[in-house]
């Protein structure tokens, strides 16, 4: 490990050296830029991500003087790549200029790549509303290249994590509460969009429900009964097997759960369906909005009466 | 009449009465209610015995014409007596016979017993394990819904890599006409290269010709 260290150290001051003094031919660029790509694999052995982060951004410099912003484009990526162990903002600075970069270059599946990765990285960090910036150009770009799959993954962490946020924007005015509608209903079009185009796939069509349900539960969390029912015609036309499954048997009962104000059908239905299949974590969390709204309900009702 | 021996006669009658009940009701019983039955009744006579002797002493302790009276009664009582007593020989005997019955069939009874309570057990057992059965089914069929929903993550997965694939596809045809184009410059490149070759070639062939002949020209005048 010191050995590598020792030879990287050389290697960068060298390459600095190059940068400083003058050069035949101009040549120098090449020649430093040679340097310090083997000053930042050896860093890299010797796990100085610091560092080696540092010296591909230098690296990326010498690429950009040579006008070829590839390769520029691609320090910027491994510098990245290195600062992701050690420090997050640096990368997620990285990422962006290689981006751009890209973006200049017209390669736009790399940036859409790369722009997940920074959504994923805010994702680590639980800033989930930037994570949702990132993810849409993600999905805008991912949609321009054709390249559905990834654009439909992308999607739908972005409903997740609207679905998510609502909470967190409730206490907030009403202007916010008119916004916090819109959310939900985004999330529930991006489900519903995603369950229509995988219907026609022969690979994907066996996650219909799963999307259908996702759907659901934000109509629920929504709260508006009307909607609910309709919703589930919706799905029933869209899917003629969906009412057979259980997810649908579970909607139905928390719709009649909420209509007749029960809680305990509430958690009966909830119950069952869990003792079947684990729910997870996102899935939890807004059934359990959902139960709080309608135990609010029910002791509004006990106050007025 | 003398009050000892109404009251004995009252005692007598009390006593028979009961005697009485208890045979028709220890006649409907059996083994060991029964026998118990038997041995009150039997007490119960020997008392009755002994209330009919004091009652026959006290009689012929009294007036002759009295006495006529009193042994008749007494007559009557003990015939009673004895009435009953058959009774209990033959609810006795019955009962004996019931008794050996039943030492004769106890095995039989007990194995009805034993019977009934492996019936119960059987039950039990059958019940058990269809409760067994039905966890297991319930189990396997959690499985089958998580084995599901692993399918359904990787045909996602498949899907994925089935457009990268295709995406790949499309992008190799593209380098390859770009191939196809470079060959083609490179060619083109090198052929103005032989071409420019010759000419120079031609060019300085012709100036050291005209060098020549200019020396030559001069070097004759």
């Amino acid at each position: 490990m010191g050995d590598h260290l020792a030879r990287a150290e050389d290697f960068e001051s060298r390459a600095e050296k190059k940068l400083g003094g003058w050069a035949i031919f101009g040549s120098k660029y090449e020649d430093a830029a040679d340097l310090f790509d083997k000053a930042a694999n050896a860093f890299k052995l010797a796990k100085s991500w610091d560092q080696a982060g540092a010296v591909y951004v230098k690296l990326a410099n010498c690429h950009l003087k040579l006008d070829s912003k590839h390769e520029a484009a691609n320090a910027y990526a491994d510098a990245a790549h290195c600062y992701k162990k050690s420090n997050t903002k640096e990368s997620i600075s990285c990422l962006e200029e290689s981006v751009n970069l890209f973006m200049d270059i017209g390669r736009l599946n790399m940036c859409a790549r790369y722009y997940k990765e920074i959504a994923e990285l805010y994702e680590q960090e639980q800033n989930l509303e930037q994570a949702i910036v990132y993810y849409e150009k993600a999905a805008d770009l991912f949609q321009s290249e054709d390249v559905t799959t990834s654009a439909n993954q992308c999607k739908q962490k972005i409903a997740q994590f609207a679905a998510q946020l609502e909470q967190l924007r409730l206490p907030a005015l009403s202007t916010l509460l008119a916004r916090s509608w819109t959310l939900y209903q985004k999330a529930i079009e991006i489900y519903e969009d995603i369950a229509r185009q995988s219907l026609n796939n022969n690979l994907l069509k066996y996650g219909v429900k799963g999307h259908l349900l996702n759907a659901g539960i934000c109509q629920l969390c929504k709260g508006d009964v009307v909607a609910i029912n309709n919703a589930l015609e919706r799905y029933q036309e869209l899917d003629p097997t969906f009412s057979g499954t259980r997810e649908y048997k579970l909607l139905a009962d928390l719709a009649t759960a909420i209509d007749e104000e029960d809680l305990a059908k509430f958690t009966d239905a909830v119950k069952e369906f869990d003792s079947m299949t684990q729910l997870d974590t996102w899935k939890t969390t807004l059934l359990l909005r959902v139960k709080e709204a309608l135990k609010a309900k029910e002791l509004e009702e006990d106050d007025l009466t | 009449m003398s009050a000892t021996f109404e009251v004995y006669e009252k005692q007598y009658c009390e006593l028979s009465a009961n005697l009485a009940k208890k045979c028709s009701s220890a006649s409907l019983l059996d083994g060991e209610q029964k026998k118990q039955k038997i041995s009150e009744i039997n007490a119960g006579v020997d008392q009755a015995e002994a209330l009919i002797r004091k009652m026959d002493l006290e009689a012929r302790g009294l007036q002759p014409n009295v006495k006529a009276v009193l042994l008749a009664k007494l007559r009557e009582y003990k015939s009673d007596l004895n009435n009953l007593k058959s009774d209990v020989k033959r609810i006795a005997s019955t009962n004996l016979n019931q008794a050996a019955r039943d030492d004769l069939l106890e095995s039989g009874m007990a194995d009805t017993l034993a019977v009934s309570a492996n019936q119960r057990d059987r039950l039990l057992m059958s019940t058990g394990k269809l409760n067994n059965s039905s966890n297991r089914i319930r189990e396997s069929r959690k499985v089958m819904l998580e084995t599901e929903e692993l399918g359904v993550s990787l045909l996602q997965d498949l899907h994925q890599q089935r457009q990268s694939l295709l995406h790949a596809n499309n992008t190799l045809h593209g380098v390859d006409d770009n191939i196809g184009r470079s060959r083609k410059i490179i060619t083109n490149m090198s052929r103005r290269m032989n071409r420019n070759k010759w000419v120079i070639g031609a060019i300085i062939t012709v100036l050291v010709i005209a060098i020549a002949v200019i020396l030559y020209f001069k070097l004759s005048k």
